[in-house]
Order: C-alpha cells, then sequence, then structure tokens
C-alpha cells in the first residue's frame, strides 16, 4: 500500500520510516560536510568549486530528508539536523573519517556515489511516495557526482605511477569501511514490511560491490580490500571491536571480511565500517561534531 | 543564504481573486535570482496554479536543484509578486514530476544563450561518463570548437566550459 504522506503512516510505521531517512540523511549531511573542508584547499581551482558543489548538493538532499523527518517528529529541520548529541547521528563511519589526502576523497567519493545511485534506485520503488519521488528528482542530480567520480577513477588510474600507486592504496583503506554504508538500519525488518525498503541493506551491499569490483577493475585497478581498519577502531553492531585480532591468540592474521568465492561474495563475521547507524562514531566523528553543530549550540535561534 | 535587506508588500487585508492568466502575468515577472535572464514560467518551474474559492492563490512549483539556495528566495518573490496585485499566494514545492530542463521553454532557451549561458540541449547524458556531457556552443562567437573544463560551476545548474575559438571561457546551463 502506498502513503502519499507522513500522515496517513501508524506509530510503529513512522519510527521504522525515520530511523530510514535519518541513516540517508545523516550519511549525506556527513559527507557534504567533508567535502565542504576542501573548499579554499582542494588541488587546483576545478576542483576545489567541484566538490564545493558537490557539497551544496549533498547538505541539500539531507535537507529534504530532515523536512520529512521534521514532520514525522513535529520538530524543526534545524533541530534534527543539528540539535542532536553526537551518538544520535546514524551516518555510516566512512562518512565522517577525514579527508586524509586527494587519494583517499577520491576513492570514498567514487565508492560513496555508486553506492548512493544503487540505494536511490532501488527507493524508487518505496511506498512511501515522499521518497520515492525525491528519489528519482535526485538521481538526476547524483549523475554529475557519479560522473566526476568516475574521471577522476579512470585519470588516476590510467595516469603516472605515483598517482595510481595512491588511489590503489586509497580504494584498498576505503573498501572496507564502506561496506557500513549497508549496514542494516534500525527496524529495518518493519521498514522492508511496510514498503519503505524495497530492498533489504544487505542485498544492495551485493549489488554495490559487484559493480564498484568491476568497475575498479575495469579502470586496470586491483579489487583488494585492506583488512586493517583506517581509523581508530569502532565497536560494530554486535559490539565486538573491528580488526582487534590481536586480544585472542587463536586468531590467525586479519584478512579481509569480504571476500569473492566463485562469482559469489562471501561476508564473514561482522560488517566492516558498522556501528554507525546505531550511533556508534570514532572520536574523529566528535571533532568533527563540535565544529558542525557549534553555532546552532552557541545560538539555536541562528537563522541562515 | 538569503538576505533579507528589502521590505516585503503587506498581506492584504480583503484579498483580491485574481484570474489564472493574471496570475501567470505577474509570475513571468519573477526570476530566479541567480538566472535573472528568463522567468521562472520560462524556466518550467511552474506545475500548477489554482485560485481558491478565499482568494488565496496556491502555486506549485517544481524545485530545479533541491540543494539550491535561490529555492527560498524565489518562494518569497512570488508571494510578493501576488500581494504586490492585493492578493496573497500560497507556494508549495513538490517533486513528482521531477524538474528537469526539458521544461524550459525554446523561449527561454534563447534568452539563456542572449544571457551567455549556453543552453542545455534536450537530451540528457544518461551513462556514467563526462565525454558524454557536451559543452554546446559558444555562447559568444557561436563556434563548436568548445571544450568541458569542469560539470560544476558558480551555481548547482552550471559547468564551466571554455570556447576554443574566440577563448572565452563561459558557463553552460547542464542537462538534469
Amino acid at each position: 500500500m502506498n502513503s502519499q504522506s507522513v500522515s496517513e503512516l501508524k506509530e510503529e510505521q513512522r519510527t521504522s520510516l525515520r530511523s530510514v531517512l535519518l541513516g540517508i540523511a545523516d550519511d549525506e549531511l556527513i559527507m557534504g560536510h567533508r567535502h565542504s573542508e576542501w573548499t579554499g584547499w582542494a588541488p587546483h581551482i576545478e576542483e576545489d568549486i567541484a566538490f564545493s558543489s558537490i557539497a551544496q548538493d549533498e547538505i541539500g538532499h539531507a535537507n529534504l530528508y530532515y523536512q520529512l523527518i521534521a514532520e514525522l517528529d513535529q520538530t524543526s529541520v534545524d533541530m534534527i539536523a543539528l540539535g542532536r548529541t553526537a551518538g544520535q547521528y546514524t551516518n555510516a563511519v566512512i562518512c565522517e573519517r577525514p579527508n586524509r589526502d586527494w587519494a583517499f576523497t577520491l576513492a570514498r567519493h567514487f565508492l560513496y556515489e555508486v553506492a548512493e545511485r544503487i540505494r536511490l534506485e532501488s527507493f524508487r520503488s518505496s511506498s512511501f511516495k515522499p521518497l520515492a519521488d525525491a528519489s528519482a528528482k535526485l538521481l538526476n542530480e547524483e549523475r554529475y557526482h557519479e560522473m566526476h567520480a568516475d574521471a577522476w577513477l579512470r585519470r588516476l588510474a590510467s595516469g603516472p605511477v605515483e598517482g595510481r600507486t595512491q588511489l590503489e592504496t586509497a580504494i584498498g583503506d576505503a573498501l572496507g569501511e564502506s561496506a557500513g554504508l549497508f549496514e542494516p538500519y534500525q527496524l529495518e525488518s518493519e521498514a522492508l514490511g511496510s514498503g519503505f525498503l524495497p530492498s533489504s541493506s544487505m542485498e544492495l551491499l551485493h549489488v554495490w560491490l559487484e559493480e564498484v569490483c568491476s568497475r575498479i577493475e575495469d579502470a586496470g585497478l586491483p579489487f583488494n580490500i585492506s583488512p586493517a581498519p583506517i581509523g581508530e577502531v569502532v565497536p560494530t553492531a554486535s559490539g565486538a571491536l573491528m580488526g582487534d585480532a590481536s586480544s585472542d591468540e587463536s586468531v590467525p592474521a586479519a584478512k579481509p571480511a569480504i571476500q569473492r568465492k566463485d562469482g559469489l561474495w562471501i561476508i564473514e563475521g561482522p560488517l566492516p565500517g558498522s556501528g554507525g547507524r546505531l550511533g556508534q562514531h570514532s572520536a574523529e566523528f566528535q571533532d568533527l561534531w563540535d565544529d558542525l553543530t557549534r553555532t546552532y549550540r552557541e545560538e539555536p535561534q541562528a537563522t541562515w | 543564504m538569503v538576505m533579507k535587506l528589502r521590505t516585503r508588500p503587506p498581506v492584504p487585508e480583503n484579498p483580491r481573486k485574481l484570474t489564472l492568466a493574471r496570475v501567470y502575468e505577474l509570475l513571468r515577472e519573477v526570476s530566479d535570482p541567480e538566472i535573472p535572464a528568463i522567468s521562472i514560467v520560462d524556466l518550467g518551474l511552474i506545475e500548477d496554479v489554482e485560485v481558491g474559492d478565499d482568494n488565496v492563490v496556491h502555486v506549485t512549483c517544481l524545485p530545479t536543484f533541491v540543494g539550491c539556495p535561490a529555492l527560498e528566495a524565489i518562494r518569497e518573490d512570488i508571494e510578493d509578486a501576488i500581494r504586490a496585485a492585493g492578493a496573497m499566494a500560497e507556494v508549495k514545492f513538490v517533486f513528482d514530476p521531477p524538474w528537469t530542463t526539458d521544461r524550459i521553454s525554446e523561449e527561454g532557451l534563447a534568452k539563456l544563450e542572449d544571457y551567455g549561458l549556453a543552453p542545455p540541449s534536450r537530451s540528457r547524458p544518461g551513462a556514467v561518463s563526462l565525454t558524454l556531457m557536451s559543452p554546446g556552443s559558444c555562447p559568444f562567437c557561436g563556434s563548436r570548437d568548445t571544450v568541458l573544463e569542469s560539470p560544476f560551476g558558480p551555481t548547482a545548474c552550471r559547468a564551466t566550459c571554455y570556447c576554443r575559438s574566440c577563448r572565452n571561457p563561459y558557463e553552460k546551463f547542464k542537462e538534469i
């Protein structure tokens, strides 16, 4: 059954819809915030403009989702976007990782944009019409982000050795935690039951793995997921510390939790890069949150 | 960010009933502040106009780019244009159908070009490749010896291009 608006939903439906919207909105806001950190600092002016524009788009998209959540919560968009504690944000951990360098920025940008398109294509058949409509609209805009990411992947992959090597390492580093973009939302089974989510996060993870693997290999780069965590370790959804093998003598040397065997993707143990959808974040996120919400915390009535 | 330095027309106490034709006439005077050359009607932003029994004009608009900071300014400009004519407006933005550059009128495309902004082509790039996005013709000299410098520009809707013939950089309204 299709829902035209928030007012038609039952209480438990609202809760599961809210958790889906909050996950994707927070991904967009935090990714946009990281991109905006290149404003004034990118390697050349076209890229300064590109990342500033993409940041503006992503934060605008987050704003759209926050408007729907504000309707569910009967509150303001600013309150949702900026008035929460760090532990109430449900973005995937990969989004909050610092930009590090140009290679890591581009690697994550590519992996994120492919994930976002796959997610939006799936949302087009959401039973919640405002989400389905927004997804159709956003796909048209996101196309340019993915074009941009794809152009850089090819440019660096077919260019001089240094850039190619750096990109290869960065992709290996970012790949594992990017899988956390498909960590299930809280109350995902309810959202699937109501048709808000047409496909489960795990189904989409397989689609994403298949696509990024073939695109990376087409560009002439190896598809290797680095087994080491890329930042400080964040508790996973199960509470275990990801990649923390040293504490247990019986565990052999770390190996990637995601591997391809006979054309199938095998995911062993907790999903790398997960925890974000439950509000578990790194200390790096705390710094970002301080920066992002400072003005709002000092002056909640400020208008922009 | 919307600069609120101007004074807005007062809300009329007894709103007048405007005809649809009159409303469209008023909307033709409103433009996107980032693209002043063409009206929001030519831009294809207006999806529907209804004048209610209470004389309130309900304007349904389609946002161009979702994150475009001009949207709130456009909303206020529509409200002000209708208020100045003695009526009241309620503006809402919807996403169904999605706004695309195909909604820009022929006249609008010509005005964009006169303004110095290469108009979007009627076909949108489908596959994921930058090479498929055309830089179009130079709005200054008409040459097709042009290159796409970046799919991004000073506003969400513009790409940055360069004309190798007259050696001018120019901007293009990108297809979405």
